[in-house]
């Protein structure tokens, strides 16, 4: 049970590195250049959802970029406050950036 | 493409957005040339594409908008934008919902176009 | 009136929000420019490029986007250096309230 988070856009190495490593036990939380992961076409997308951890994604960082609607169904969208909830929810966190 | 125009200018962007100051920077050294009546071709590789996606609403992350800037580049006569074809597939972006005046190119026609400016500045 | 301390070393507006036509109007004055309706649509045409855009055009978009907005009797050089001499696109930018051109150098 770790939470995972990843600013890195998925050509990085830190977003290879993180997918190495999640489990389905495990969440994934995307934020600054990491939310591109979760664009619903995209290969590092599938290349998620293999793992089965579950997704989440920086709502103001997705709003930005403007790819809200371009995110695939298994991704919740997350304000700051949930954020602070997920920290809370799993006590471990490893930051990949 | 201004095949023997002198002293055009290729702009190759690689950056994403928002992850840096990066990409504003890259579009208005572009526009400060076109300002100054040079011929300036864009070609956004990689993550660069990630520009050209539409309805981007940064006010919440506290920066300008880079789609909004980008709309303005046919008003330097920046008219045709060149965008990287693998790119655009890796992360699933449809030309069709992207800028109009978007012209996808594959490897061959990006090392072609390299070729066909007098000078490239590289971001 | 807006206090000195209202716009930065250049005459620029600091923030966007503080802008309402009287101020316009004290920029303009500062600039020995009388506001004229003509000089109102040229102002008004960088707020909508502002909003539109969310940049501060250099002068040869200003041009072209006067003409598609204007027609081209007003999308020209002339005309706008005749209603701001010297350098429009800075100028009329300045009374707009908007931030100074980003590619004017």
């Amino acid at each position: 049970m770790i939470l995972h988070t990843l600013n890195r856009a998925p050509d990085s190495a830190a977003f290879r590195d993180c997918l190495r490593f999640l489990t389905a036990d495990d969440a994934l939380l995307l934020l600054g250049d990491g939310i591109y992961a979760a664009l619903k076409d995209s290969s590092s997308s599938e290349e998620l959802a293999v793992t089965g951890a579950s997704l989440y994604v920086l709502e103001a960082d997705a709003s930005a970029a403007g790819i809200v609607n371009l995110l695939g169904n298994d991704v919740t969208l997350v304000d700051f406050a949930k954020f602070v909830e997920l920290t809370e929810h799993f006590p471990r966190q490893q930051a990949w950036h | 493409m201004p095949s023997n125009a002198k002293n055009s200018l290729l702009v190759v962007v690689r950056h994403s957005p928002y992850g840096s100051s990066v990409a504003r920077s890259s579009l208005e050294v572009a526009l400060a040339a076109a300002a100054f009546e040079q011929p300036v071709g864009l070609l956004f590789v990689g993550d660069g594409v990630l520009q050209l996606i539409p309805d981007q609403e940064p006010s919440g992350i506290g920066v300008r908008n880079i789609a909004k800037l980008i709309q303005s580049l046919p008003l330097y006569d920046i008219e045709t934008l060149y965008a990287d074809e693998q790119a655009l597939q890796r992360y699933g972006l449809d030309p069709q919902t992207l800028p109009q005046q978007l012209l996808p190119l594959n490897t061959a026609a990006i090392q072609a176009l390299f070729s066909n400016y007098d000078h490239i500045l590289s971001f | 009136m807006l206090p000195t301390s209202a716009f930065d070393g250049e005459g620029f507006l600091v923030r966007l929000s503080d802008w309402a036509p009287p101020v316009a109007e004290q920029i303009a004055a500062g600039e020995g420019i009388a506001m004229t309706d003509a000089h109102w649509e040229v102002v008004n045409i960088l707020r909508q490029y502002y909003l539109d855009f969310d940049s501060t055009p250099a002068m040869r978009a200003l041009v072209k986007y006067c003409a598609q907005k204007l027609g081209p009797g007003k999308g020209n050089s002339i005309y706008l250096l005749t209603l701001f001499p010297g350098s429009p696109a800075k100028l009329a930018s300045k009374i707009a309230g908007l931030p100074k051109p980003d590619n004017c150098l």
